[in-house]
């Protein structure tokens, strides 16, 4: 069986009968019951725009809420879920509750699963010539774990949690807040939900890390890899190292608030700030987690558009198993004000800004790969460049919080909320939609319109810089995170925010358009539809790819230096 | 090899369709939303009075019986800034009232933003360059160079250099703010409570004032900013130093002025501390900085610094207040008689520790042994 | 390339990441006694020392060369929210010379109608002088039942080490603050596996 370009785009024009590489199960048993890592990909996709649109419409609310000084919105939205929406304890705990689950949706359920589910099960078995992931029923049972974690936290909103409906702990569900400080079941399911959707995430690991390992192609050493499958790598090792450590410290909550144990409780001598060194022993790992990936995406995409390879290829990869290994021991920068002694807080200091050294030899290594190339300005190349500069913004202002006597000021002020919302919702969900705009043709056989791509871009540029920069003003003079009202001196730049949320709602009300008329009108896609840039191996096959590749494996060309510029060689049966 | 449709999205998608529109109306409303809020600026519910936690102890009529005299707005100090009254002034940090607040401020203005907007917009700058340098019209032939031994080693060691030239002030910033407080510091305790602050005057008598949120309506009528303005202010000297220790009675909150670069959680179970010394009289807003429950955002701090004399004055006024003079002279009264804890200076020997006691001893026999007693 | 089949290769790399993943949660799980542990011994948090009565002896010839140096110590009480006792310092401060025992008193009220058993949190302020602080007895080391209106002095035997002389984070510290509070004990006594420490 050929697996070059030409001959898949021949068998497409050809429309060619039934070939057994393209023998697809029922409806049913294909998408609940699927093995194809295109497939569960396809689904992790659909699941992530779904929970992201669910994550978008709460922020909505909060923008809302937080357009002008008093409370607006609050009272309807309680009222909506079944609440007594008049009483102002329950209108602030809607606020809580909506903070949390924006928290926990765009983390868990949208960023990771898109970028490691969808992203990361279409592309790594692609990229690396294998013809499917190493366990496929497993990934399966990731995936639905990850559905079922979603449940769990959406029926949450709908029980008792203390003052109100809901898990109102913030996604760091610190203890005591979390446990004594709010009864009834909906933070037991808030945490539950975390559980499953780790252990989806942790059998996904598992997965990806045994796929990468053994099913790389002939010739394919780890050192000539696609950048994005060695991010995939790192990633899978940070959740398969970060994740049972919150499970551990999460279902210590549990025990403490169902089964007498007093592991964070002070009263039977167990210590509520344990319960934040654990949780950001997960979480510091966690924001990389979610941001590697979008590494790894940016640099193919920057590598396509500016028909050069990778710049410095080897410091790419390893710059990313740095961040991993310092994202470990520099968890404590989120707990500067809890009262650490003076030699812990150097320390942290100093080990957070080393993580700045690798970032920046990304950043700087992606303008090495476009400087001397002859870049072409498609919609994905476009969302890389804002990529890389709204990172770059989110990542300066990571450097001055990183110094424990500056955070003194700024820790838990909007200036924390600017910055991480520049690293992800600018970081990682520009590598998402240039990820999307890149492969979109190749999962679905059709073209998006550039043009609608191109008008998301900008409007969507406009709208978060609109909602996100003003808030390291606010940060600064002081506003406070996780407030449902402020003080009159804070509305001109909250006003300015909000009208940002609705310029980002416009674009996405275009991005939504787009994907609509590329599956009901988009013309069909060829296999290499990006030209000679695009040159790792899911390019050798059509557009969608067939329901199996790789029947026969396909052979890497030796070739001297070490970059991700990979070319493939027809194989031979 | 056929049936691409069936791999696509285009047949799940046509039949998601009705879906897809709920999806984009849902948007579309969710854009509108907004605007909706913004109509009804006066419609919403604010604060009533009923709804602030009942205080424990009234002290500020007893203060006001005194004769008292609080600051009026006029002495705010510490407040953000609207963009009306200073465009400029609210896009950056409060005016800093403490010597390590001062110091912090220069780091920041001085050392970090330039070097972080300055790396800003380098990259931009670097970005625009090759955008209109290398696009595919001014450069059609691609060069195949990706090492270069040379530049990556420069941009590896002169962020480093950077990052020493940040590390050098931040280390001592850090160990100014850690400077320990003399032993003659006022001590004053911030107990965070849901939702409100308790000031605990340890070297003034040990009495507490309960602080909740003002009603906004009653601090419009006063001149007072809503939201942060409290009944009775936490009132601290000017100018002396304050050990100023947390402590959070149910859940975790966090103690925070802007104003004066000071922030310490308030942690169930232990208490912090941390030197804090004012430089000028005035009042200085701050809110609870650690999420704590439902009305989180409803328990701000005030405090009103004053010099030592006035803050003597208004400590003599709270019920069992007591300036240090007067404390010390009632010890002094107090020790001549009976020198009762000498007993338990005798070297080496365990000391009759239950003889002397007025109430029976808990813990007769403590020991090593750490297992507890249930 | 090995001889094993790809899925027995691919089992044998599923079981080395199960078990890294495994080690991980049981790491969580055991940073409960090692942070306890780790607090205990470096003084982290301004957790102190208990002390044996053989340790305060060496650690008083040892003052002795020290040459009287002494420090205040504050002695601070709190209670839990749903706490119904009176609990407070005796004395709110006192001078110690280092290496030199010293007692403290506090007393605890219940002003409930109930019989309440409690258990005492504690710790020391500035953070960096817990590992050098030293307790010989102390009321926490026990839950303390006291019956509705009891009120009971408890007392604290302590000295400050005097290597703390010895330690450039301990310069300029001359307060140290003792804090207690006052919790109730956990209603089942099977929640009474934790220690009060």
């Amino acid at each position: 069986m050929a697996t070059t370009a030409e001959g898949f785009d021949a068998h497409h024009e050809e429309h060619a009968a039934h070939d057994h590489a393209d023998h697809k199960p029922s409806f049913f048993s294909r998408w609940f019951m699927s093995t194809n890592h295109k497939d569960i990909g396809t689904l992790y996709l659909i699941f992530a725009i779904i929970a992201g649109v669910i994550g978008g419409v709460i922020s909505g609310l909060m923008r809302a809420e937080l357009g002008s000084p008093g409370l607006q919105v609050m009272g309807g939205v309680v009222n909506f879920l079944g609440g007594d929406g008049a009483s102002f304890d329950q209108q602030g705990h809607m606020w809580n509750v909506l903070i949390t689950a924006h928290g926990l949706i765009m983390v868990f359920f949208m960023v990771m699963p898109a970028m490691i589910g969808g992203f990361g099960n279409w592309f790594v078995p692609l990229m690396i010539g294998a013809p499917d992931m190493a366990f496929p029923r497993m990934n399966n049972i990731s995936f639905w774990l990850t559905v079922a974690g979603f449940f769990s936290l959406l029926f949450s909103l709908f029980v008792p949690g203390g003052t109100g409906l809901g898990a109102g702990t913030g996604w760091t569900v610190y203890a005591p807040l979390s446990t004594t400080g709010s009864v009834g079941p909906a933070v037991d399911f808030a945490i539950f939900s975390l559980h499953l959707a780790g252990a989806g995430s942790i059998l996904g690991a598992t997965n990806f890390i045994t796929t990468i390992f053994n099913m790389r192609a002939p010739g394919m050493t780890l050192h000539k890899m696609p950048l994005f499958v060695w991010s995939v790598l790192v990633t899978a090792f940070l959740l398969l190292l970060a994740l049972p450590v919150l499970a551990a410290a999460i279902t210590m909550l549990l025990t403490d608030r169902n089964f007498g144990t007093t592991f964070f409780d002070p009263a039977g001598g167990g210590d509520p700030v344990l319960y934040q060194h654990l949780f950001w022993f997960f979480g510091h790992p966690e924001v990389y987690i979610m941001i590697l990936p979008g590494f790894g995406m940016i640099s193919q995409i920057v590598a396509t558009f500016s028909r050069k390879p990778v710049f410095g290829y080897l410091g790419m990869a390893y710059a990313m198993v740095a961040i991993g290994v310092v994202g470990f021991i520099v968890w404590a920068h989120h707990m500067y004000t809890v009262g650490l002694d003076v030699n812990t807080k150097m320390y942290f200091t100093a080990a957070t800004m080393v993580i700045a050294v690798p970032t920046g030899i990304k950043i700087f290594s992606w303008i090495a790969t476009m400087w001397g190339g002859s870049l072409e300005f498609k919609s994905p190349m476009v969302w890389a460049l804002g990529f890389i500069f709204l990172f770059t913004v989110g990542g300066v202002t990571g450097v001055v919080l990183a110094n424990g006597g500056i955070d003194d000021n700024l820790h838990d002020t909007y200036y924390v909320v600017a910055h991480f919302h520049y690293v992800l919702s600018m970081g990682a969900v520009f590598s998402l939609f240039a990820g999307f705009y890149y492969w979109f043709p190749k999962m679905s056989g059709r073209w998006h319109s550039e043009f609608l791509s191109h008008v998301h871009f900008w409007i969507f540029f406009v709208g978060v810089n609109m909602i996100f920069f003003p808030m390291h003003f606010l940060g600064l003079q002081g506003m406070a995170r996780r407030y449902p009202d402020y003080t009159p001196a804070f509305t001109y730049w909250n006003e300015i925010a909000t009208y940002g949320y609705m310029v980002m709602g416009v674009s996405m009300i275009v991005f939504f358009v787009n994907i609509g008329y590329a599956l009901v009108a988009g013309k069909r896609a060829p296999g290499n539809y990006w030209g000679e840039g695009a040159t790792t191996l899911e390019w050798s096959l059509s557009s969608p790819p067939p329901f199996h590749q790789f029947e026969t494996l396909p052979v890497i060309e030796d070739h001297h230096s070490a970059d991700d510029h990979i070319s493939e060689k027809p194989a031979t049966a | 090899m056929e049936s691409i449709d069936a791999m696509n999205f285009g047949a799940i998608a046509r039949k998601k369709l009705n879906l897809l529109t709920l999806l984009v109306v849902a948007a579309m409303a969710m854009v509108a939303l907004p605007v909706g809020s913004f109509a009804q600026e006066d419609g919403g519910v604010s604060l009533d009075e009923g709804s602030v936690a009942e205080p424990l102890e009234t002290t500020v009529t007893e203060a006001e019986a005194a004769g008292f005299d609080y600051y009026g707005p006029e002495m705010i100090k510490g407040q953000p800034v609207s963009s009306d009254e200073d465009f400029w002034g609210s896009m950056t940090f409060q005016d800093q009232y403490t010597e390590t607040g001062e110091y912090a401020l220069w780091m920041h203005d001085a050392i970090l933003l330039p070097i972080i907007v300055a790396i800003s917009i380098f990259v931009l700058f670097l970005l625009l360059w090759v955008v209109f340098r290398y696009n595919k019209r001014s450069n059609t032939v691609p060069s195949k160079t990706s090492h270069n031994t040379v530049i990556e080693v420069i941009w590896t060691v002169i962020p480093v250099l950077i990052l020493v030239v940040i590390a050098v002030p931040s280390i001592s910033l850090l160990a100014e703010q850690y400077k320990s407080p003399p032993e003659d510091a006022i001590t004053i305790k911030a107990n965070g409570y849901q939702w409100y602050w308790g000031y605990e005057y340890l070297d003034n008598g040990g009495f507490e004032v309960i602080s909740n949120m003002m009603p906004e309506s009653d601090a419009l009528d006063e001149g007072l900013p809503p939201q942060l303005a409290v009944d009775n202010r936490m009132v601290v000297p000017v100018g002396v130093p304050i050990r100023l220790q947390t402590f959070g009675a149910d859940v975790i909150h966090s103690f925070g002025i802007p104003s004066l670069w000071f922030k310490l959680d308030a942690v169930p179970g232990r208490i912090n501390e941390k030197m804090l010394t004012i430089d000028e009289p005035g009042i200085y807003y701050g809110q609870c900085m650690e999420l704590c429950g439902a009305r989180h955002g409803y328990m701000p701090i005030a405090i009103e610094a004053r010099p030592l004399e006035e803050y003597n004055a208004w400590v003599q006024s709270q019920p069992g207040g007591m300036t240090r003079a007067q404390i010390e002279a009632e010890e002094a009264a107090a020790a001549a008689p009976a020198p009762a804890e000498d007993t338990t200076e005798v070297e080496g020997v365990r000391p009759p520790v239950s003889s002397e006691l007025d109430a029976p001893i808990a813990g007769e026999a403590p020991t090593e042994d750490t297992s507890p007693t249930t | 390339m090995t001889t094993m089949t790809l899925e027995d290769r691919n089992k044998r790399t599923m079981m080395i990441a199960f078990g890294m993943a495994l080690a991980m949660l049981g790491l969580g799980y055991a940073a409960v006694p090692l942070y306890d542990l780790f607090c205990r011994v470096t003084g982290f948090g301004g957790t102190t020392q208990v002390a044996s009565e053989s340790d305060a002896a060496m650690a008083e010839r040892l003052a002795a060369s020290a040459g009287g140096v002494s420090y205040s110590i504050r002695f601070d009480a709190n209670t839990a929210r749903n706490m119904p006792w009176e609990f407070k310092p005796v004395q709110v401060t006192d001078s110690v010379a280092i290496g030199q025992r010293d007692m403290a008193f506090y007393t605890a009220r219940n002003n409930s109608d109930a019989p309440i058993t409690g258990t005492a949190t504690f710790n020391v302020e500035p953070e960096q002088a817990g590992r050098y602080f030293n307790k010989i007895q102390c009321f926490c080391f026990t839950e303390q039942t006291l019956q509705p209106g009891q009120e009971i002095r408890m007392p604290v035997l302590y000295y400050v080490d005097p290597a703390a002389l010895e330690d450039p984070n301990m310069e300029g510290v001359e307060q140290i603050t003792l804090s207690y509070t006052f919790h109730k004990a956990g209603q089942e006594p099977s929640s009474g596996e934790e220690n009060p420490s």
